[in-house]
């Protein structure tokens, strides 16, 4: 009686411990390899390596561009299907159900508002993402695959806005497609299938604005998640964020730590500058790391643990850009137009500011501007890693021996930013050049 | 040493065994590889509308007296502009070459209010990034006595048709 009594007693004793046990097989870690086990032992947390380098946690560095776009790539996600709660792909409600989100949803303002700044800002981040990793040289082999998944998502994040801004139905919207899906047609060979294909008719309506929701809600988020996890999983297999040579590292001096009394093979410290694991003890600790990839006796000297150091940054990235986005969402209404007309383009008909540059290079020559110019850029940039392949100059900002390639590259952003503020500040009616001041 | 023949009695059979399954895989490879591209082909095909829900790109605009001689009306609705000199009656397509936006009638023949294209009155290309001219269209006069406008019938620039 007594003995099965105790067992029930335990049962109950132990009822909430080994519901969180279940849940997390790790506790909260207090030596290193608990630090190594919690990042291992983690659905969330596995993602990333257990130990990461010094100079990828440097803000400096990365300036978290590409954890931001991201982080916004998952507000987005939030926002948009809330969204979807009270949206109708119609062309006789959907600019009404823009209204009602102002009139009769209950936070239907600043959700959209976070919807449409969050997409802006997704752009630019990717934008300035690549940029940062051009600069820093890290598309170097072997990160040249992951370079072209880039500029595909790079692309991607494009065509979801691009397919995005039609859905409210507003005069922008709709003169915006109208451009967009003409520049289509001026693509060779299927440039006229292509066009007639993406609206479902001969011009812009019905069938184009459920065509283009479809994109925009399903088949454009599913194939941008997809490669984010390529991405993702890519950094990880290519060796972590790209870093100097060791040669052009400075010695450092060795570590002077000891490994404290403890389990044995383990190092356990309460001082926080445990994180930096006796090289001895070190073999251990990887060793948990199965794969090719495990380079046993040529560690990184200058490497911390993911927990809880990677993980702090990312929280902090994170709290940035939902503190960024919250604010921006809360002084700042998304822009709304004339509802659709479709005899009077407004004039001028300006897309949004990330697609005036082309828009500007358009006017010139749509075929030029349109396809043929953005094309050869789109291939530069996707072949360039296979042609830049000296080691030199590798995760360092603006190295001396990159000058070469960092001024081209520069020359590419600011033509492209002089196109966009052109096309933003110095055109009027007609799309004739007007001074601003 | 025994063993060494035994290998070469047993070495026809497996040689045989290996090209059928490369037999095998090269036809699952060939398999999934077809299956994926009639998939991706048929989904193309399936995407492509047969028929369109849009407005019909053949119309009547009215009897000819309601264009007097001179007039130039643009019917935004339908994307053309009507024009008449005289006896002669044309329509004149407002969709601007370029990207497809609006072009509006102007003193000097067409203007589009998207990227500056201009046009002349019979829409030749006078300045901005358009292509070519604007379209022409084909007018008749069917036997009730109203024009009918034929979009997909473009016509050489400066046919008329007499009333």
């Amino acid at each position: 009686m007594s003995k099965e009594a105790k067992s029930k007693g335990k049962i109950l004793v132990d009822f909430p411990t080994n519901v969180v046990k279940s849940i997390f097989r790790n506790p909260l870690p207090s030596s290193d390899r608990g630090r190594a086990a919690t990042s291992f032992t983690n659905f969330f947390l596995h993602i990333q390596p257990v130990r990461v380098s010094r100079q990828a946690l440097r803000p400096t560095y990365t300036m978290g561009l590409g954890l931001i776009s991201f982080f916004l790539f998952v507000i987005l996600t939030v926002t948009g299907i809330l969204l979807m709660f009270y949206y109708v792909p119609s062309t006789t409600q959907a600019y009404g159900r823009m209204l009602d989100l102002r009139s009769s949803v209950a936070f239907g303002v600043i959700l959209r508002n976070m919807h449409r700044w969050s997409a802006h800002a997704m752009v630019a981040t990717v934008f300035l993402h690549m940029c940062r990793v051009f600069f820093t040289g890290s598309y170097k082999p072997p990160r040249e695959f992951n370079w072209n998944i880039g500029v595909a998502l790079f692309l991607l994040t494009l065509l979801s806005s691009f397919t995005g801004y039609l859905l409210p139905w507003d005069q922008l919207a709709f003169w915006a497609i109208t451009v967009g899906t003409s520049i289509a047609g001026y693509a060779p060979f299927i440039g006229k299938e292509l066009k007639f294909i993406l609206l479902g008719d001969a011009t812009v309506g019905q069938e184009a604005l459920l065509r283009f929701y479809v994109l925009h809600v399903v088949v454009l988020p599913l194939v941008l998640s997809l490669f984010v996890a390529v991405h993702f999983w890519r950094i990880r297999k290519d060796g972590g964020l790209a870093k100097p040579e060791e040669a052009e590292l400075k010695p450092k001096p060795a570590a002077t730590l000891a490994p404290a009394e403890g389990e044995p093979g383990f190092v356990v410290s309460t001082n926080i500058t445990a994180m930096e694991v006796d090289p001895v003890r070190r073999f251990s600790i990887q060793g948990l790391v199965r794969g090719p990839f495990v380079k046993v006796g040529k560690l990184e000297e200058d490497t911390v643990f993911s927990w809880p150091n990677l993980l702090i940054a990312e929280l902090f990235v994170l709290l940035l850009t939902i503190v960024g986005v919250l604010v921006v969402s809360w002084f700042f209404n998304a822009p709304l137009e004339q509802p659709v007309n479709v005899m009077h383009p407004p004039n001028p008909a300006k897309a949004p500011w990330y697609f005036l540059g082309l828009q500007e290079q358009v006017s010139y020559s749509a075929f030029w501007g349109g396809i043929g110019v953005p094309g050869i850029e789109l291939l530069l940039l996707m072949l360039l890693p296979y042609f830049d392949r000296s080691k030199a100059g590798v995760g360092r900002w603006f190295a001396r021996q990159r000058i070469l390639a960092n001024s081209l590259f520069l020359v590419f952003v600011i033509a492209n930013v002089i196109l966009i503020v052109i096309g933003t500040f110095f055109r009027g009616a007609n799309w004739q050049f007007v001074s601003p001041f | 040493m025994a063993a060494a023949p035994k290998r070469i009695e047993h070495g026809e059979p497996e040689e045989r065994q290996i090209p059928r399954r490369h037999m095998l895989a090269w036809l699952s490879g060939v398999g999934v590889v077809g299956s994926l591209l009639t998939g991706v082909f048929s989904s193309l095909v399936f995407l492509k509308p047969r028929a369109t829900y849009g407005q019909p790109n053949r119309f009547r605009i009215g009897r000819p007296e309601e264009f007097p001689p001179g007039a130039r009306m643009a019917i935004d609705t339908k994307r053309v502009c009507i024009v008449r000199e005289g006896d002669k009656v044309a329509a004149i397509s407002t969709t601007c070459t370029h990207l497809g936006c609006i072009v509006a009638p102007s003193a000097t023949g067409f203007q589009c209010p998207c990227h500056g294209s201009q046009f002349d009155v019979d829409g030749n290309v006078t300045g901005g990034p358009a292509p070519k001219a604007l379209s022409w269209f084909q007018v008749t006069l069917t036997p009730s006595g109203e024009l009918e406008v034929d979009k997909d019938n473009e016509i050489q620039t400066g046919t008329y048709l007499s009333v």
